[in-house]
Protein backbone atom coordinates (compact mmCIF):
# COMPACT_ATOMS: atom_id res chain seq x y z
CA UNK A 1 0.00 0.00 0.00
CA UNK A 2 1.78 3.27 -1.06
CA UNK A 3 2.65 5.91 1.62
CA UNK A 4 0.10 8.18 2.17
CA UNK A 5 0.98 11.77 1.23
CA UNK A 6 0.95 14.76 3.96
CA UNK A 7 -2.56 16.51 1.64
CA UNK A 8 -4.42 13.11 2.04
CA UNK A 9 -2.99 12.89 6.04
CA UNK A 10 -4.43 16.37 6.29
CA UNK A 11 -7.24 16.39 4.27
CA UNK A 12 -8.42 13.12 6.54
CA UNK A 13 -7.60 14.65 9.97
CA UNK A 14 -10.59 17.94 9.14
CA UNK A 15 -12.59 15.14 7.65
CA UNK A 16 -12.42 13.27 10.86
CA UNK A 17 -12.68 16.81 12.71
CA UNK A 18 -15.59 17.81 10.83
CA UNK A 19 -17.76 14.57 11.13
CA UNK A 20 -16.84 14.27 15.06
CA UNK A 21 -18.08 18.18 15.37
CA UNK A 22 -21.35 17.23 13.59
CA UNK A 23 -21.35 13.99 15.00
CA UNK A 24 -24.20 14.90 18.17
CA UNK A 25 -26.63 15.66 15.61
CA UNK A 26 -26.23 12.78 12.24
CA UNK A 27 -25.74 9.49 14.77
CA UNK A 28 -28.27 9.73 17.47
CA UNK A 29 -30.78 11.10 14.05
CA UNK A 30 -29.70 7.87 11.95
CA UNK A 31 -30.34 5.60 14.88
CA UNK A 32 -33.41 7.19 15.58
CA UNK A 33 -34.21 6.55 11.97
CA UNK A 34 -33.80 3.17 12.32
CA UNK A 35 -34.99 2.29 15.31
CA UNK A 36 -38.52 4.82 14.88
CA UNK A 37 -39.17 5.58 11.58
CA UNK A 38 -38.10 1.65 10.28
CA UNK A 39 -39.21 0.19 13.78
CA UNK A 40 -35.61 -1.85 13.02
CA UNK A 41 -34.85 -3.93 16.60
CA UNK A 42 -31.47 -5.88 17.32
CA UNK A 43 -31.86 -8.68 19.44
CA UNK A 44 -29.46 -8.92 22.58
CA UNK A 45 -27.87 -5.64 21.59
CA UNK A 46 -26.58 -5.32 25.03
CA UNK A 47 -24.52 -8.71 24.62
CA UNK A 48 -23.24 -7.30 21.19
CA UNK A 49 -21.82 -4.07 22.24
CA UNK A 50 -20.50 -5.08 25.44
CA UNK A 51 -18.85 -7.55 23.71
CA UNK A 52 -17.47 -4.91 20.67
CA UNK A 53 -16.53 -2.91 23.76
CA UNK A 54 -14.77 -5.84 25.38
CA UNK A 55 -12.68 -6.76 21.86
CA UNK A 56 -11.83 -3.26 21.18
CA UNK A 57 -10.57 -2.28 24.47
CA UNK A 58 -8.79 -5.55 25.01
CA UNK A 59 -5.65 -4.64 22.02
CA UNK A 60 -4.27 -1.45 20.67
CA UNK A 61 -3.82 -3.02 17.29
CA UNK A 62 -5.75 -2.06 14.31
CA UNK A 63 -9.16 -3.61 13.91
CA UNK A 64 -11.15 -3.95 10.76
CA UNK A 65 -14.64 -4.83 11.01
CA UNK A 66 -16.02 -6.98 8.23
CA UNK A 67 -19.25 -8.09 7.76
CA UNK A 68 -21.42 -9.72 5.98
CA UNK A 69 -23.85 -7.54 3.03
CA UNK A 70 -27.29 -7.65 2.19
CA UNK A 71 -28.60 -4.28 1.78
CA UNK A 72 -27.78 -1.24 1.52
CA UNK A 73 -27.86 0.04 5.01
CA UNK A 74 -26.11 -2.92 6.26
CA UNK A 75 -23.14 -0.33 7.08
CA UNK A 76 -25.25 1.66 9.91
CA UNK A 77 -26.93 -1.57 10.79
CA UNK A 78 -23.68 -3.18 12.25
CA UNK A 79 -22.26 0.35 13.16
CA UNK A 80 -26.07 0.49 15.38
CA UNK A 81 -25.85 -3.23 16.49
CA UNK A 82 -22.15 -2.30 17.60
CA UNK A 83 -22.73 0.64 19.95
CA UNK A 84 -24.85 3.29 21.14
CA UNK A 85 -25.23 6.63 19.89
CA UNK A 86 -24.33 7.61 23.24
CA UNK A 87 -21.22 6.14 23.04
CA UNK A 88 -20.08 6.13 20.19
CA UNK A 89 -20.12 9.90 21.00
CA UNK A 90 -18.16 9.42 23.89
CA UNK A 91 -15.77 7.30 21.86
CA UNK A 92 -15.95 8.27 18.26
CA UNK A 93 -13.14 6.37 17.30
CA UNK A 94 -15.31 3.16 17.52
CA UNK A 95 -17.86 4.57 14.95
CA UNK A 96 -16.32 2.71 12.14
CA UNK A 97 -16.06 4.03 8.49
CA UNK A 98 -16.62 2.90 5.71
CA UNK A 99 -16.07 3.01 2.03
CA UNK A 100 -19.32 3.18 -0.04
CA UNK A 101 -19.99 2.97 -3.46
CA UNK A 102 -18.97 6.33 -5.43
CA UNK A 103 -21.90 6.01 -7.69
CA UNK A 104 -24.92 4.43 -5.11
CA UNK A 105 -23.54 6.96 -2.40
CA UNK A 106 -21.75 9.85 -3.58
CA UNK A 107 -23.38 10.48 -6.90
CA UNK A 108 -24.45 14.02 -5.54
CA UNK A 109 -22.79 17.11 -4.06
CA UNK A 110 -25.19 16.28 -1.01
CA UNK A 111 -24.80 13.27 -0.95
CA UNK A 112 -21.26 13.92 -1.28
CA UNK A 113 -21.72 16.26 1.61
CA UNK A 114 -23.39 13.64 3.82
CA UNK A 115 -21.18 10.38 3.37
CA UNK A 116 -18.35 13.22 4.04
CA UNK A 117 -19.30 13.90 7.70
CA UNK A 118 -20.64 10.51 8.51
CA UNK A 119 -16.65 8.72 8.20
CA UNK A 120 -17.30 7.82 4.83
CA UNK A 121 -14.55 7.45 1.55
CA UNK A 122 -16.16 6.52 -1.17
CA UNK A 123 -14.31 3.82 -3.84
CA UNK A 124 -15.12 3.61 -7.42
CA UNK A 125 -16.24 -0.45 -7.57
CA UNK A 126 -14.52 -1.53 -9.83
CA UNK A 127 -13.52 1.70 -11.46
CA UNK A 128 -9.85 2.90 -11.60
CA UNK A 129 -7.44 0.95 -9.74
CA UNK A 130 -5.27 3.99 -8.40
CA UNK A 131 -8.54 5.31 -7.18
CA UNK A 132 -8.77 2.09 -5.23
CA UNK A 133 -5.42 1.69 -3.61
CA UNK A 134 -5.21 5.75 -2.97
CA UNK A 135 -9.01 4.77 -0.93
CA UNK A 136 -7.59 1.39 0.83
CA UNK A 137 -4.58 3.49 1.68
CA UNK A 138 -6.20 6.12 3.52
CA UNK A 139 -8.53 3.66 4.91
CA UNK A 140 -5.19 1.65 6.79
CA UNK A 141 -3.96 5.22 7.73
CA UNK A 142 -7.46 5.51 10.07
CA UNK A 143 -6.70 2.06 10.79
CA UNK A 144 -3.28 2.72 12.03
CA UNK A 145 -4.62 5.37 14.53
CA UNK A 146 -6.99 3.46 16.28
CA UNK A 147 -10.21 4.51 14.10
CA UNK A 148 -12.19 1.19 13.18
CA UNK A 149 -13.58 0.63 9.95
CA UNK A 150 -15.91 -1.71 8.29
CA UNK A 151 -15.76 -3.62 4.91
CA UNK A 152 -17.54 -6.01 2.97
CA UNK A 153 -15.35 -8.74 2.03
CA UNK A 154 -17.45 -9.86 -0.67
CA UNK A 155 -17.29 -6.43 -2.31
CA UNK A 156 -21.23 -6.05 -2.18
CA UNK A 157 -24.71 -7.16 -1.99
CA UNK A 158 -24.75 -11.10 -1.79
CA UNK A 159 -26.61 -11.93 -4.95
CA UNK A 160 -27.46 -15.58 -3.57
CA UNK A 161 -28.46 -14.54 -0.21
CA UNK A 162 -25.61 -16.22 1.27
CA UNK A 163 -22.02 -15.61 2.09
CA UNK A 164 -20.22 -15.80 -1.25
CA UNK A 165 -16.71 -17.54 -0.22
CA UNK A 166 -15.95 -17.68 -3.62
CA UNK A 167 -15.69 -13.59 -4.37
CA UNK A 168 -12.55 -13.12 -5.79
CA UNK A 169 -12.30 -9.65 -3.96
CA UNK A 170 -8.86 -9.49 -2.63
CA UNK A 171 -9.34 -5.57 -1.07
CA UNK A 172 -9.97 -6.80 2.42
CA UNK A 173 -6.59 -9.14 2.15
CA UNK A 174 -4.67 -6.19 1.12
CA UNK A 175 -5.79 -4.11 3.72
CA UNK A 176 -4.76 -7.15 6.35
CA UNK A 177 -1.42 -7.76 4.53
CA UNK A 178 -0.69 -3.73 4.93
CA UNK A 179 -1.09 -3.36 8.04
CA UNK A 180 0.53 -6.20 10.20
CA UNK A 181 -0.98 -7.45 13.72
CA UNK A 182 -4.77 -5.92 12.49
CA UNK A 183 -7.38 -7.94 14.10
CA UNK A 184 -10.86 -9.04 11.99
CA UNK A 185 -13.91 -8.34 13.87
CA UNK A 186 -16.21 -10.77 11.42
CA UNK A 187 -19.61 -9.49 12.41
CA UNK A 188 -23.09 -11.71 10.44
CA UNK A 189 -26.00 -9.47 11.04
CA UNK A 190 -29.12 -10.66 9.60
CA UNK A 191 -32.83 -9.64 9.53
CA UNK A 192 -35.50 -12.37 10.50
CA UNK A 193 -37.58 -11.99 7.44
CA UNK A 194 -34.18 -11.06 5.22
CA UNK A 195 -34.83 -13.57 2.85
CA UNK A 196 -32.34 -12.44 0.29
CA UNK A 197 -30.64 -9.47 -0.69
CA UNK A 198 -32.32 -6.27 -1.45
CA UNK A 199 -32.67 -2.28 -0.87
CA UNK A 200 -33.43 -1.98 2.62
CA UNK A 201 -34.78 -4.89 5.33
CA UNK A 202 -38.07 -4.95 5.77
CA UNK A 203 -39.89 -2.25 8.10
CA UNK A 204 -40.41 -3.65 11.56
CA UNK A 205 -37.60 -6.18 10.98
CA UNK A 206 -35.90 -7.72 13.71
CA UNK A 207 -31.83 -8.57 13.28
CA UNK A 208 -29.84 -11.24 14.95
CA UNK A 209 -25.76 -10.15 15.20
CA UNK A 210 -22.88 -12.91 15.62
CA UNK A 211 -19.35 -11.64 15.85
CA UNK A 212 -16.29 -13.33 16.08
CA UNK A 213 -12.79 -12.12 16.25
CA UNK A 214 -10.31 -13.61 14.17
CA UNK A 215 -6.22 -12.77 13.21
CA UNK A 216 -5.93 -14.08 9.64
CA UNK A 217 -2.33 -15.09 8.94
CA UNK A 218 -0.51 -16.12 5.35
CA UNK A 219 1.89 -17.86 4.11
CA UNK A 220 1.73 -16.73 0.47
CA UNK A 221 3.05 -13.55 -0.68
CA UNK A 222 2.01 -10.84 -3.05
CA UNK A 223 -2.02 -11.10 -4.93
CA UNK A 224 -2.19 -14.56 -3.57
CA UNK A 225 -1.66 -13.44 -0.20
CA UNK A 226 -4.64 -10.94 0.05
CA UNK A 227 -6.86 -13.54 -1.93
CA UNK A 228 -5.58 -16.27 0.86
CA UNK A 229 -6.57 -13.32 3.61
CA UNK A 230 -10.13 -12.36 2.13
CA UNK A 231 -10.33 -16.09 1.82
CA UNK A 232 -10.10 -16.77 5.45
CA UNK A 233 -12.44 -13.81 6.37
CA UNK A 234 -14.99 -15.31 3.97
CA UNK A 235 -14.88 -18.39 5.69
CA UNK A 236 -15.31 -17.40 9.44
CA UNK A 237 -18.15 -14.99 7.85
CA UNK A 238 -19.82 -18.27 6.48
CA UNK A 239 -19.43 -20.47 9.50
CA UNK A 240 -20.98 -17.48 11.43
CA UNK A 241 -23.91 -17.69 8.78
CA UNK A 242 -24.41 -21.72 9.42
CA UNK A 243 -24.38 -20.99 12.89
CA UNK A 244 -26.99 -18.36 12.94
CA UNK A 245 -29.28 -20.73 10.36
CA UNK A 246 -28.64 -23.42 12.90
CA UNK A 247 -30.09 -21.32 16.11
CA UNK A 248 -32.56 -20.46 13.92
CA UNK A 249 -33.93 -23.81 13.45
CA UNK B 1 11.67 -12.55 -23.96
CA UNK B 2 10.39 -10.58 -27.17
CA UNK B 3 8.22 -7.72 -26.50
CA UNK B 4 5.67 -9.69 -29.23
CA UNK B 5 5.56 -13.03 -27.95
CA UNK B 6 4.61 -11.08 -24.78
CA UNK B 7 1.53 -9.48 -26.11
CA UNK B 8 0.35 -12.43 -27.89
CA UNK B 9 0.46 -14.80 -25.10
CA UNK B 10 -1.25 -11.79 -22.50
CA UNK B 11 -3.99 -11.17 -24.92
CA UNK B 12 -4.52 -15.48 -25.21
CA UNK B 13 -4.82 -15.07 -21.40
CA UNK B 14 -7.07 -12.60 -21.69
CA UNK B 15 -9.30 -13.83 -24.11
CA UNK B 16 -11.66 -16.20 -21.91
CA UNK B 17 -12.74 -13.44 -19.50
CA UNK B 18 -12.88 -10.07 -22.41
CA UNK B 19 -16.71 -10.02 -22.94
CA UNK B 20 -16.31 -7.46 -25.94
CA UNK B 21 -15.09 -9.69 -28.65
CA UNK B 22 -15.03 -7.35 -31.25
CA UNK B 23 -12.46 -5.32 -29.17
CA UNK B 24 -10.08 -8.22 -28.83
CA UNK B 25 -10.49 -8.89 -32.99
CA UNK B 26 -8.70 -5.29 -33.13
CA UNK B 27 -7.34 -5.18 -29.46
CA UNK B 28 -3.54 -3.40 -29.66
CA UNK B 29 -1.34 -2.12 -26.24
CA UNK B 30 -3.47 0.74 -25.58
CA UNK B 31 -6.73 -1.12 -25.67
CA UNK B 32 -8.10 -1.10 -22.04
CA UNK B 33 -8.74 -4.23 -20.31
CA UNK B 34 -11.97 -3.32 -18.19
CA UNK B 35 -13.22 -0.34 -20.34
CA UNK B 36 -12.92 -1.74 -23.62
CA UNK B 37 -12.53 -5.38 -23.38
CA UNK B 38 -15.19 -5.93 -20.63
CA UNK B 39 -13.38 -7.55 -18.59
CA UNK B 40 -15.11 -8.17 -15.37
CA UNK B 41 -13.28 -6.15 -12.31
CA UNK B 42 -13.81 -9.33 -10.12
CA UNK B 43 -12.18 -11.52 -12.95
CA UNK B 44 -9.09 -9.35 -13.01
CA UNK B 45 -7.63 -10.89 -10.37
CA UNK B 46 -8.10 -14.25 -12.22
CA UNK B 47 -6.16 -13.00 -15.26
CA UNK B 48 -3.40 -11.65 -12.77
CA UNK B 49 -3.16 -15.16 -11.84
CA UNK B 50 -2.88 -16.64 -15.00
CA UNK B 51 -0.09 -14.41 -15.82
CA UNK B 52 1.78 -15.16 -13.11
CA UNK B 53 1.22 -18.96 -13.39
CA UNK B 54 2.61 -18.45 -17.72
CA UNK B 55 4.86 -16.41 -17.26
CA UNK B 56 6.62 -17.79 -13.91
CA UNK B 57 6.39 -14.36 -11.65
CA UNK B 58 5.02 -13.13 -8.79
CA UNK B 59 2.62 -9.88 -9.25
CA UNK B 60 2.00 -7.39 -5.99
CA UNK B 61 -1.48 -5.86 -5.10
CA UNK B 62 0.36 -2.77 -6.05
CA UNK B 63 1.80 -3.50 -9.45
CA UNK B 64 -2.16 -4.65 -10.34
CA UNK B 65 -3.28 -0.96 -10.23
CA UNK B 66 -0.71 -0.24 -12.72
CA UNK B 67 -2.53 -2.56 -15.33
CA UNK B 68 -5.04 -0.62 -17.53
CA UNK B 69 -4.35 -1.43 -20.91
CA UNK B 70 -2.90 -4.66 -22.46
CA UNK B 71 0.44 -2.82 -23.36
CA UNK B 72 0.65 -2.08 -19.28
CA UNK B 73 0.46 -5.70 -18.54
CA UNK B 74 2.97 -6.75 -20.90
CA UNK B 75 5.51 -3.61 -19.95
CA UNK B 76 4.79 -5.49 -16.17
CA UNK B 77 5.50 -8.85 -17.27
CA UNK B 78 8.76 -7.70 -19.11
CA UNK B 79 10.15 -6.16 -16.00
CA UNK B 80 9.12 -9.53 -14.08
CA UNK B 81 10.53 -11.78 -16.45
CA UNK B 82 13.90 -9.60 -17.26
Amino acid sequence: MPELPRRARVSLAVQLALGRLLAPLWVPLSAALMRCAMGWRVEDVKRTRAEYRRIRGASREPLLICANHLTMVDSALVAWALGSPGWYLLHPAALPWNLPDRENFASSWWARALVYVMKCLPIPRGGDRGEVSSVLARLGWLLRRGEAALVFPEGGRSRSGRVEQDSRTYGVGRILGALPGCRVLCVYLRGERQESWSRLPVRGDRFRARLALLEPKSTDSGLRRSLDLSRQVLVRLAALEEEHFRDRG
Amino acid sequence: MQESEVFQRVVKIISPFAKNQAALASVGPNTHILDELKVNSARLVDVVLAFEDEFGIEIADEDVDEVNTVGDAVRLIRSKVA
